[in-house]
C-alpha cells in the first residue's frame, strides 16, 4: 500500500496523470496493444483448432504471429502498469481488478504454452487432441481477459 | 439529410432491444467484449500484414500468403467488431451522432482506413512478385497502422466531447 502511494506520486506518473494528451496516448496504446496481443493469439488458437488458415501449416502461422504477440504483450504490460500507477491506491484494493490480473496471468501461461507448442505440433501429421484442448483453453481465457478488463470500470466505476 | 439521420438515431435508441441494453448493468460489458474481441481479430490480422509490408518480423513468408491465409478471420473480426460497435452506438445514438470525435472516427477515418485496407489486400499479390517490396507497399503498411491508431485515439476522445 505504501508502495502504491509512493508510485502514484512519482514525477513520471503525476506528469502523465495531469496531462490529458499523455494519459490519452497511454490509454490508446493500452487498447491497441491489447488488440494486437489477443488477435495474434486467437489466430494461432483457431489454427490449431482447425478453424483458421487450414491450408497453412500451424507452425508457420504461429511463426508469423510471434513478433506481434510479444510486441503486443510488452506494450500492453508497460502501458497497463502506467495506468495502474496513476490510480494505484484505488486499484490496489479493487476485487474485480484482482480477478482481472489472475485471469490475465492464466491466459499468458496458456497462450505461451500454445505458442511454444505450435512449432512442434505443426510438424506432426495431425494436430494432437491435447493441443486442441490447450488451444481452446487459451482462446477462452483470452476472451475472459477482455471481459474481466471491461468489468473493472463497469462493476466498480474505477479506471 | 441531417434531420433524417437524427430521426433514425432517435428511433434506434428507442427500439426495445436498445433500451433493454442500456437499461441493463450486466449486458453492456458483454457488448463491449464483442466489440473488442472483433477488433482483436481484425487488427491482429491486419497489422500482421502491415508489419510484414514494412519489413518487420521474421521474413520467412510472403505477405500475400499471410494476407490470404488470414483473410477469412480478418473479415469475420470486422463483422463482429461492427455488430458490437453498432449495438454500443444504438444505446445512445442521438448523442453519438452529434459528437465531433465520433463523427471524425466513423464518418472520416473509418471509411478511409477501409479503402486503404482493401487496396492492400487487392495489391498484395502484385507487390509480392516484385524483387523488392515497392515503396508504395511500405507507405501503405505504415499508413494503415497510423490510421487505426488515429481511430483508437478518436474513440478514446469521444468522452471528452460529451455534451458539447
Amino acid at each position: 500500500m505504501r508502495f502504491c502511494e509512493w508510485l502514484e506520486h512519482t514525477a513520471l506518473i503525476t506528469a502523465i496523470t495531469n496531462s490529458l494528451v499523455m494519459s490519452t496516448i497511454v490509454e490508446v496504446l493500452h487498447y491497441f496493444s491489447l488488440f494486437l496481443l489477443v488477435g495474434s493469439i486467437l489466430i494461432v488458437d483457431l489454427r490449431l483448432l482447425g478453424l483458421a488458415a487450414r491450408r497453412r501449416n500451424a507452425a508457420e502461422v504461429a511463426d508469423e504471429m510471434f513478433s506481434l504477440m510479444w510486441a503486443g504483450l510488452v506494450l500492453n504490460f508497460a502501458t497497463g502498469f502506467l495506468l495502474f500507477a496513476g490510480d494505484a491506491t484505488t486499484f490496489y484494493g479493487n476485487r474485480v481488478f484482482h480477478v482481472k490480473l489472475a485471469v490475465i496471468l492464466l491466459a499468458v501461461i496458456f497462450g505461451g504454452i500454445v505458442q511454444w507448442g505450435a512449432g512442434r505440433w505443426g510438424r506432426l501429421p495431425a494436430i494432437p487432441i491435447g493441443a486442441k484442448l490447450l488451444a481452446f483453453v487459451s482462446l477462452a481465457l483470452w476472451i475472459a481477459s477482455i471481459l474481466a478488463a471491461v468489468e473493472v470500470p463497469s462493476l466498480t466505476s474505477v479506471g | 439529410m441531417n434531420r433524417l439521420l437524427l430521426q433514425f438515431c432517435e428511433w434506434l435508441q428507442h427500439t426495445q432491444w436498445a433500451m433493454d441494453l442500456s437499461g441493463s448493468t450486466w449486458a453492456y460489458p458483454y457488448v463491449q467484449l464483442t466489440h473488442f474481441a472483433g477488433l482483436s481479430l481484425w487488427l491482429g490480422t491486419s497489422v500482421a500484414v502491415d508489419l510484414r509490408l514494412l519489413g518487420a518480423g521474421r521474413k520467412r513468408q510472403a505477405f500475400a500468403e499471410i494476407s490470404e491465409g488470414l483473410l477469412v478471420w480478418n473479415w469475420i473480426g470486422f463483422a463482429i467488431a461492427f455488430a458490437g460497435g453498432f449495438m454500443l452506438f444504438a444505446t445512445a445514438a442521438p448523442e453519438f451522432i452529434v459528437n465531433s470525435a465520433f463523427r471524425l472516427k466513423v464518418g472520416v477515418l473509418l471509411p478511409l482506413a477501409l479503402v486503404l485496407h482493401i487496396a492492400i489486400q487487392y495489391k498484395a499479390r502484385a507487390w509480392d512478385q516484385a524483387a523488392h517490396t515497392p515503396l508504395a507497399a511500405r507507405i501503405a503498411g505504415l499508413a494503415e497502422i497510423l490510421f487505426w491508431l488515429a481511430i483508437a485515439a478518436a474513440a478514446a476522445s469521444i468522452t471528452y466531447f460529451e455534451h458539447l
